[in-house]
């Protein structure tokens, strides 16, 4: 590697006239981390991506790449390798000559640049097209030729724009793992941006949940599954996503659905709240909150149920096999620590 | 029982329907030759007739100012013609006159075009005011060029060129400004069109691959060099053959600005067979002219078009 590859976001702010792209940035990714920026479309999060690049400017802020300030540098000079969500692959060249592209403008001698790009098509499986022009290649073929010429540079850092959301479902699944693989062997710095949740639960080592222009929360996706923020990122993580239910609190207590639920919460009062349940974390006891199974989706090895309690509608998943019918009534509760409590007003985690 | 009824109903039916299908397969055949038949036989009448005819006449001795040596004479007109020095000059003057106002118009019209892709406002306004020229009659252009701008002393650019220390000019008097002058017009008149060609195609290239290469490190030359040169090859390869037609074919503004003066320092083969023809009367070695300047013109296109289709 050239570089180590740190990031470093300060304060970094994007307008598009009277529109704020981006509200005030900060977050740092470590060298060598997997680094995923995750956000409903229009968050912010690609934006965030191509200031990184150099291929816009931030209207205030700093960036910062292994602690030297970038943020007025030429994306030509930043030393940073970027797959497009469109691969951008040049059309009128083959795909040897696509990959060599990069070597070329750094001026590597041709006898070197032959057997590099050779190794990169390699490493991704696409040695036996090198001579086929990007026209001339699957969906597939094209972004991992854009994969390719992506990593035979070895630049510092390596992001990546959605390059999955233009595969089909099942070559997803299967560039997904070969994607982490392959970050993983080489080392580097990768930043992945996506709107899908999975991707980044699965891929990542760590990541910022963008909403409308900020980012709400950093962390392992195991974090940030287990203790969401905010209301927001609580129903945009999981699948399918957490229970959020107008509730009461009332001295370490919830009624939801005049049931009371006890929380790990030991302060004392009365107030609003907002409960948050993950479907999987309910379970069917004795005692607990009567709700009359809806709906029942049956994914094989896990159910989906949506229940009915006293007109709130929570959905809960099941995988012990053990399924009532439709239109039984049966009683569920949650533990305490699975019990998560936020704040109608800001939205944010109590 | 009950299904070979409906399988011969089936058929029954079958065979009507793809008879009708062929008599309004027909009709529309007709109706298609019948919309095509005003324009295909005015373009017969206007082009492909006086064409052969230009072809027969070459094959004659048909002078007017001697009528009484007048008769079919096979290819002489041609023997003549591979013998004559005058023809040999003007067809020189063509390639010349040509070969500089193609390379002038993909260049400027080219830059012109880079130039005006990276403006952020007034694209519009110059697009309306770069495509003035070319609506204007070559003839009227050439009218414009001799008074204004090239009469010595009042002429714009005499004026310049005085200014700028040169000294007055015989734009259209010395035989190499001469030249230089209807290279120029030529070149005015039409670069937009290759300008506006050129604009078309740069706006159509996608931005993603631009930030990718700048991504690779690719410096602005380079990104010119290597992807938008090779991305604008087609367009630009239709565009000179497209000019170079044209130009091989120029006439009216030749004739308005120097009538192939001083001497036959600007004669262009066109401006060559239309003076044997009109000003010596001599229509059968005047159409021998148009027909070797017409096998010219499809020898270069064929060419290009050839070289278009090599990659």
């Amino acid at each position: 590697m050239s570089g180590q590859g740190q990031v470093s976001f300060r304060n970094i702010v994007k307008m598009h006239g009277e529109f704020a792209a981006l509200k005030g940035v900060n977050f740092d990714i470590k060298p060598g981390e997997f680094f995923a920026l995750l956000g409903p479309s229009g968050s912010g999060k690609s934006t965030t991506l191509r200031i990184l690049a150099g291929l816009d400017a931030p209207t205030a802020g700093r960036v910062l790449i292994d602690d030297k300030d970038v943020t007025s540098t030429d994306a030509r000079d930043r030393d940073i390798a970027m797959v497009f969500q469109s691969y951008a692959l040049y059309p009128h060249m083959t795909v040897a000559e696509n990959i060599a592209f990069p070597l070329e403008m750094a001026k590597l001698p041709k006898a070197e640049i032959a057997p590099a790009v050779r190794d990169a098509a390699r490493k991704v499986k696409i040695d036996h097209l090198l001579d086929r022009k990007p026209g001339q290649l699957s969906g597939g073929q094209q972004q991992r030729c854009a994969l390719a010429r992506a990593i035979v540079r070895k630049a510092r850092l390596f992001l990546l724009d959605e390059p999955l959301s233009n595969l089909d479902a099942k070559l997803r699944l299967e560039t997904r793992a070969e994607l982490k693989k392959l970050q993983r062997s080489l080392g580097v710095t990768a930043v992945y941006v996506t709107h899908d949740q999975e991707e980044a639960m699965t891929l990542a080592d760590r990541m910022a949940v963008f909403m409308s222009g900020e980012i709400q929360q950093v962390g392992t996706p195991a974090e940030v599954f287990a203790r969401p923020n905010s209301i927001d990122i609580a129903g945009f993580i999981g699948n399918p996503p957490m229970n959020l239910i107008p509730a009461r609190y009332v001295d370490g207590d919830v009624i939801v659905a005049g049931h009371r639920l006890k929380t790990t919460s030991t302060a004392a009062g009365e107030r609003d709240v907002v409960v948050g349940l993950r479907p999987g974390a309910l379970r069917m006891t004795e005692g607990g909150l009567g709700a009359r199974v809806d709906l029942i989706e049956d994914l094989g090895d896990t159910a989906v149920f949506d229940l009915d309690c006293a007109g709130t509608m929570i959905r809960m998943r099941v995988s012990d096999g053990n399924i009532p019918g439709e239109g039984d009534t049966i009683s569920i509760s949650a533990r305490p620590q699975d019990i998560h409590l936020f704040d109608p007003a800001t939205r944010m985690r109590l | 029982m009950a299904t070979t009824a409906v399988t011969s109903a089936g058929i029954a039916s079958e065979a009507p329907r793809s008879d009708f299908g062929r008599v309004l397969a027909q009709r529309e055949r007709r109706f298609a030759a019948a919309l095509l038949a005003p324009a295909f036989l005015a373009l017969m009448a206007t082009t492909t007739f006086p064409l052969l005819f230009l072809v027969y006449t070459s094959t004659f001795r048909m002078d007017l100012a001697m009528p009484f040596t007048n008769g079919f004479v096979g290819f002489e007109n041609y023997q003549v013609l591979l013998s004559d020095e005058r023809f040999w000059t003007s067809l020189l003057v063509s390639l010349v006159y040509t070969g500089s106002t193609v390379a002038l118009q993909v260049v400027i019209g080219l830059a012109l075009a880079l130039l005006v892709m990276d403006m952020k406002r007034g694209q519009g306004w110059f697009r309306v005011i770069a495509i003035l020229p070319v609506v204007l009659s070559p003839a009227v252009v050439g009218m414009i060029w001799r008074t204004f701008m090239l009469a010595p002393e009042f002429g714009i650019v005499d004026f310049l060129a005085i200014n700028a220390g040169l000294g007055s000019k015989n734009w259209l008097g010395d035989p190499t400004l001469a030249m230089v002058s209807v290279i120029a017009i030529h070149t005015w008149q039409w670069t937009p069109f290759a300008f506006m060609v050129l604009l078309a195609s740069l706006a159509s290239l996608p931005e993603d691959i631009y930030e990718a290469a700048r991504l690779d490190r690719a410096s602005a030359w380079q990104r010119f060099r290597r992807i938008t040169l090779p991305l604008l090859r087609p367009a630009i390869v239709m565009v000179i053959i497209m000019r170079t037609m044209v130009a091989l074919t120029a006439f009216a503004a030749i004739f308005t600005v120097t009538a192939g003066g001083p001497g036959t320092a600007t004669e262009i083969l066109n401006l060559y067979a239309y003076r044997k023809s009109f000003t010596e009367l001599s229509i059968g070695y005047g159409s021998a002219l148009a027909v070797a300047l017409l096998i010219v013109t499809i020898v270069i296109s064929g060419i290009l078009f050839a070289m278009r289709r090599a990659k």
